[in-house]
């Protein structure tokens, strides 16, 4: 990890960390890519990926609509609205 | 100390505290970071539900390290829970005080087990799957499991059994017949052989030590054999786990942007300045660096270096403790290595609670039942939460 891939994270992550943070993070980086050695000791190659710890099935339901909150709901905790819409600053100039 | 982030006036006589990782639609849910700083949901968790339908209260909502990935709670953004010098755990105090019967929380990084040895409780992690992890704040989805904490394990059963059960708002919900397993009613296979992981025994204070090693004179006392095992592939379990947690939870939190609901900078000009400044001010620092992390894990140029790393070692180590169940009926392991933490701990280390869910980890990383008790955690395969329940009523 070096300072110019970390810059990258942070944009991508919508996130902007001051000097010392950036220190503090490419130091916690540099201990994880050591322990990565430990796992790159395991041999893998032969060894199935595994995303669920249990066997998970795909939920079906029927295909009914219905509508469990209302704009109104949904907006009661939201910075600001304004006539039903979220607002967001202008995005097209 | 702010144990309690809402309360509620319930005077139902089975007092539940919820931790603030637990969405309620009465009372605000914070998970810790000022994001969600008065955040009230529009849902609440089945277990909630649950436990409310059977005649339980929810009296108030526990504090919790930002969403819940700290030591026990100490990166909350209203301040870490401390008691005579030590950091100690909001859920924990209040069950301690006899406020609430038990606790409900989410475990994501292992804090509530850490908390509940330290604090001389019983927590369960129950099998992943057989608890509804509807209605929780989703960190790290495919390890995190909705606990109960309390005074003992009858309580922790008794709340267990209300809140077991399938759930199709829930797509990681097992089963109703596998979920029945746990039922308190079902018949346990008696846990007669016990194996004791020497790497994780090592490196841990002497209280802690005191710990292992008078629960392990009482099984002994009642005919359960410990012995001792080298399994150091469960060590690395930790590993693993920090970067599937990580890479989950960069998923999970970007989610909070300042639009549709949380904080919001009133720094902003453009959209850009908007969610980054509001992602920069509202996030602690822990999970920005979680957040970097687990977003390198993910790139092109790590995915398969490190996160598909971490998916196959998933497997190694389950494999790993079905070798182990196939010659004893439990593992037994610390919950942290020390027995309390202090500010300055953490102040030296920062990320102190990724090297120390290296007990912890093992379990969140395959889903396997723990009851933790006495101080150390006892781990049995999948649906052995009654037989771990009876081993550790035994040195609770």
């Amino acid at each position: 990890m070096d300072k110019e891939t970390l810059r990258k994270l942070e944009l991508l992550n919508q996130l902007s960390l001051t000097d010392a943070q950036k220190a503090d993070v490419l130091g916690f980086f540099a201990n994880r890519e050591e322990e990565l050695n430990i796992l790159n000791a395991m041999n893998t190659e032969n060894t199935e990926r595994m995303v669920h710890v249990m066997p998970i099935m795909t939920v079906v339901r029927e295909d009914v609509a219905a509508q469990p909150f209302s704009r109104d709901d949904l907006q009661k905790g939201a910075p600001e609205t304004n006539q039903g819409y979220w607002c967001v600053p202008r995005v097209v100039e | 100390m702010k144990l309690y982030t809402a309360k509620s006036d319930t005077v139902t006589a089975k007092r539940i505290v919820a931790d603030d990782m637990i969405l309620t639609k009465d009372m605000p849910t914070a998970a810790g970071s000022k994001m969600l700083d008065g955040y009230m949901s529009l849902l609440e968790a089945e277990a909630v539900t649950r436990l409310t339908a059977a005649g339980y209260g929810i009296c108030g909502k526990a504090d919790v390290g930002e969403f819940a990935i700290d030591l026990v709670g100490e990166t909350s953004y209203y301040g870490a829970p401390t008691k005579d010098g030590k950091l100690t755990n909001a859920s924990v105090e209040i069950v301690k005080s006899s406020e609430a019967m038990a606790a409900i929380g989410l475990d994501v990084n292992g804090s509530i087990r850490r908390a509940a040895a330290q604090g001389g409780l019983v927590s369960v992690k129950p099998t992943y799957g057989t608890v509804s992890r509807y209605g929780t704040i989703p960190v790290a989805c495919s390890g995190e499991t909705v606990c109960v904490t309390a005074k003992n394990t009858d309580d922790c059963r008794e709340v267990l059994d209300v809140i077991v059960g399938h759930d199709d708002k829930d797509g990681t919900s097992l089963s109703e017949t596998e979920c029945a397993k746990l039922k308190k009613a079902m018949p346990a296979k008696s846990i007669k052989k016990v194996a004791m992981i020497s790497e994780m025994c090592e490196n841990v204070d002497a209280e802690t030590k005191a710990k292992i090693d008078a629960v392990r004179a009482k099984l002994a006392a009642k005919g359960i054999e410990v012995t001792v095992v080298s399994e150091p592939m469960l060590s690395s379990a930790r590993v693993a786990w920090n970067i599937l947690m990580s890479a989950e939870l960069c998923n999970n939190v970007s989610r909070y942007d300042g639009v549709k609901y949380g904080y919001r900078t009133e720094n902003y000009t453009c959209i850009d300045d908007l969610y980054t400044n509001t992602r920069t001010e509202a996030f602690g620092e822990l999970l920005k660096t979680v957040i970097l992390y687990g977003s390198d894990a993910l790139s092109t140029d790590n995915y398969m270096k490190v996160y598909d790393k971490g998916l196959r070692v998933r497997r190694l180590i389950c494999e790993c403790f079905a070798k182990l169940f196939g010659q004893y009926d439990a593992v037994l392991l610390p919950a942290c290595s020390k027995a309390a933490y202090t500010e300055d701990m953490v102040a030296a280390d920062k990320y102190i609670a990724f090297s120390e869910n290296v007990f912890t980890a093992p379990a969140s990383i395959t889903g396997l039942p723990t009851v933790t008790a006495g101080g150390v955690q006892l781990i049995g395969p999948a649906f052995s939460e009654n037989a771990l329940f009876e081993a550790a009523k035994l040195y609770e």
